[in-house]
């Protein structure tokens, strides 16, 4: 295969950080290119250069024989490159036509758009990547999948050589995620070289035919077919290699019920949702996207004003719908959208770590500094949070570490009942095992542990029972020794599941 | 640091004030900017009322707020105490005027602020659509209310223990009252935001407030004390305005709201919400004035004050930005 595209000593900076240091790489054609690191290694921002997004500092891209420096994604679009962004960008408000023919509105008099002529060429565009959606319907009512879905296809409407696909997956669900490799599959047939950015590898061994590690900004090396192993890849991306972790709190056995949720009911959300977490279980929630599984734990630190039903904490019935009485109850939550809903990122991380325990820090109304510093200290060095300091804001940090500092404000205030919602979604692979020896821990020292996630293998690994949730119901409930994938996406997608 | 960069605006904008006055002024006479006179009467008093509100004005909008009602609270305020205290004669003691005048105007800036809260929390609606409805309403209502456009009515005058022998007490040659109301509201406002636990709620609702939420932080409340401060702000400067003058018209404080947001935003409070702080207010504030107080000791025709102090506005916040555009860069972007 000769070299497609060439990345020769690619430099970027920004400011004083250096993101990436020399990268050379070769790409052949017709290639699905996987790029992996840990977050803050360069993968996505190597993407991006080539969609000339980021213009590099140094270097250049060499595509086809004809070398390039993108400064824009229109002059990278001209070269043939289009990518598919991690961050969906829309106008939810527009409809699907409109944000497909977004900046090409098909005219009438010049002056007028030819809604007509837009419609069709949408539906164009969809056929193209077999996707049949109304065309007319607002971007904001679409799911997620159907979303990206929009995104790829107007990506392959601007009839691309190259495709760049940066975490395409991180907000998917198993299902979604099948399609959405089938149509890179498609796309591969029609000899069109894709560049798979992620650090999700059984989608990487699944779908690309050579993997290169980034480490730091810097490449470390390439792997083809048949050398790609975890171990392999774990080993290039972090210079070492990692043991299957195995839980702790598995050796103790649960104490009393914690939590008992009968009939827990939501309209339209959620119905008749029963279930116990007794102290020291971890019991994962696995489900499709919008299957209620968050919007329980929602419901249950006090969030959903329409929830029914009854909800005892060791025994005392919770009052429903207040968050204060739920916090008071010792429940937390960990929530799934970490930048919106976990972190004020524009503060230090002192502040975010005190946030749940304002009350503990309060002297007669003023803030007790020390006695907060000593609290946000502690958690800080407990959960080896990388930052340059107590007073950094969180947004200055890599999402793992973002997501420690989420998970120290719920360790701060402790507390009975912590419910994780995708703890490690967008966190690299270091920052995940610790996540992921963390929440065990927890368990081990008998606080029950709620543990959604749409990472079926984070699910079976940690969890002590497993329940399945579907259409807003409870579809059953697995034994860690039944917790098998096959086993639970069957019961994820029902009877009519068909791969 | 925020309150650095416009420390040194102030400076520099001193110190060409204070040469020009040196050469401007005749032989023997005094500096024509750098004078007691000139700082106190020309700069300091009116700008008091300016920095008060802005105060009230920045906490709101490090919530992520707006709220443009305060020049019309502001005249209810003045209005009400010069109501008040037409009712008692001009030689009444200072022990009964000043708790009444200091009652009334707050309360009334209080229960202004509150409603503007409880609108905005109880119906969710957004702040900038609440206080224009009501800065109509409460202009409205000063228009309305008093028997007279000015207060206090003909041929009554308000007791001197409030106005000439507080408001306007002279201490060495000057009137340091408002000057010492206003200092002492920015060190309220920089404890209240800074030091107490009320401060940090409200940066952390302003920069997340679903964070917040999720923290278990009672934003409602947290929101409605903040529109309540502000309106409390507004009545402190009606107070101020009402002591100096001795009256109160229908239309004290017109056209205030949009000086007060100016100086907020020029003093670093973010319309986002998370940025902000008392000291920022006062700066802000500071620069504005010595911007109108330049155009006066200049002599620029009047005319030109609106588009001079636009320009300024737009300036001082294009430098903010790229401040913090720079210190983003130098901070660590990585992908």
């Amino acid at each position: 295969m000769t070299d497609f595209i060439q990345f020769r000593s690619i430099t970027k900076t920004f400011g004083g950080v250096t993101a990436l240091r020399g990268v050379s790489l070769s790409i052949g054609r017709g290639e699905c290119h996987g790029l992996m690191g840990e977050n803050g290694a360069g993968k996505s921002t190597l993407g991006k250069v080539l969609a000339g997004i980021h213009k590099p500092s140094e270097g250049d891209v060499v595509i086809d024989g004809t070398p390039h420096i993108f400064s824009s994604p229109r002059e990278a679009l001209s070269a043939g490159v289009a990518m598919v962004h991690q961050e969906l960008a829309f106008c939810p408000d527009l409809s699907v036509a409109e944000n497909l023919c977004m900046g090409h509105y098909p005219r009438r008099f010049g002056l007028l758009i030819d809604r007509e002529a837009m419609a069709d060429r949408a539906r164009t565009l969809l056929n193209a990547i077999g996707v049949n959606l109304d065309v007319w319907q607002p971007m904001r009512d679409l799911s997620t999948a159907q979303e990206q879905l929009v995104q790829i296809a107007a990506a392959v409407g601007t009839n691309p050589r190259i495709i760049v696909f940066d975490e395409p997956t991180s907000s998917l669900a198993e299902p979604d995620v099948h399609n959405l490799f089938r149509l890179i599959d498609d796309l591969r047939q029609r000899g069109i070289t894709t560049i798979y950015v992620s650090h999700r590898m059984p989608e990487l061994f699944r779908l690309c035919d050579k993997i290169s590690v980034l480490r730091d900004g810097q490449y470390v090396g390439t792997l083809g077919k048949d050398e790609m192993t975890h171990d392999a890849v774990v080993r290039l991306m972090i210079g070492r290699s990692v043991e299957e972790y195995f839980p702790h709190h598995l050796a103790g056995s649960p104490g009393d019920t914690v939590l008992r949720v009968r009939n827990l009911t939501s309209p339209g959300l959620f119905r008749d949702i029963s279930f116990d977490i007794r102290a020291g279980e971890i019991i994962g929630f696995a489900g499709l996207v919008g299957a209620g599984r968050s919007e329980v734990a929602k419901a249950l630190f006090g969030l959903d004003p329409r929830v029914t039903g009854t909800v005892e904490v060791n025994g005392q019935p919770l009052q429903l719908q207040s968050i204060q009485a739920s916090m008071r109850a010792g429940i937390g939550l960990v929530p799934e959208d970490r930048k919106r809903q976990g972190a004020v990122l524009g503060m230090p991380c002192r502040a975010n770590i005190s946030m749940a325990v304002l009350d503990r820090v309060n002297r007669a109304g003023f803030l007790n500094d020390a006695k907060e510093k000593q609290i946000a200290a502690n958690f800080f060095d407990q959960l080896h949070v990388k930052a340059s300091s107590l007073e950094a804001p969180v947004n200055s940090l890599s999402g793992g570490n973002q997501q420690k500092i989420v998970l120290a404000k719920w360790l701060a205030r402790g507390g009975r009942l912590l419910i994780v919602d995708e703890p490690t979604r967008g966190v690299d692979v270091g920052a995940k095992a610790a996540i992921h020896a963390l929440i065990d821990g927890l368990a081990w020292k008998g606080i029950a542990v709620m543990l959604i996630s749409s990472e079926l293998p984070e699910v079976i690994n940690l969890s002590t029972r497993v329940i399945v949730m579907r259409d807003g119901h409870i579809a059953g409930e697995l034994a860690r020794a039944q917790a098998t994938q096959e086993a639970i996406l069957r019961l994820m997608a029902g009877v009519e599941m068909a791969s | 640091m925020q309150e650095f960069g416009l420390t040194l605006v102030v400076l520099a904008l001193g110190i060409i004030m204070s040469v020009y006055g040196y050469y401007d002024a005749a032989a023997g006479r005094p500096n024509t900017f750098l004078n007691f006179d000139n700082l106190i009467d020309g700069i300091a008093t009116p700008m008091s009322y300016y920095a008060i509100m802005a105060v009230g004005l920045t906490i709101v909008i490090i919530t992520g707020g707006i709220d443009i009602s305060a020049g019309s609270i502001m005249a209810l305020s003045a209005l009400g105490t010069a109501a008040a205290l037409q009712l008692f004669p001009s030689t009444a003691p200072a022990w009964q005027v000043l708790p009444v005048a200091v009652v009334v105007a707050l309360g009334i800036g209080l229960l202004c602020g509150t409603i503007n809260g409880g609108l905005i929390v109880g119906l969710n609606l957004h702040p900038f659509i609440v206080t224009l409805g009501t800065m109509s309403i409460f202009r409205g209502l000063a228009n309305v209310l008093p028997p007279e456009k000015t207060l206090p009515s003909a041929g009554k005058r308000l007791p001197a223990a409030f106005t000439t022998e507080f408001m306007r007490v002279e201490v060495w040659g000057i009137q340091p009252m408002p000057l010492i109301i206003m200092l002492l509201c920015v060190a309220l406002g920089w404890v209240y935001l800074r030091m107490m636990v009320v401060g940090r709620e409200t940066y952390a609702v302003g920069g997340n407030e679903e964070a917040a939420r999720f923290s278990g932080l009672p934003v409602a409340w947290i929101k409605l004390r903040t529109y309540a401060i502000a309106g409390l702000a507004a009545g402190l400067a009606g107070l101020v305005s009402v002591g100096r003058f001795g009256t109160a018209s229908t239309s004290t404080g017109t056209g205030y709201e949009l000086t007060v947001i100016a100086a907020a935003v020029v003093g670093g409070a973010s319309l986002l919400g998370g940025r902000g702080t008392a000291l920022g207010a006062l700066l802000g504030t500071l620069v504005i004035a010595l911007i109108e107080n330049g155009i006066i000791v200049m002599r620029f025709a009047q005319e030109y004050r609106l588009i001079i102090i636009g320009m300024a506005i737009i300036v001082a916040v294009s430098f903010d930005r790229l401040s913090v555009y720079l210190s983003a860069r130098r901070g660590n972007q990585r992908a």
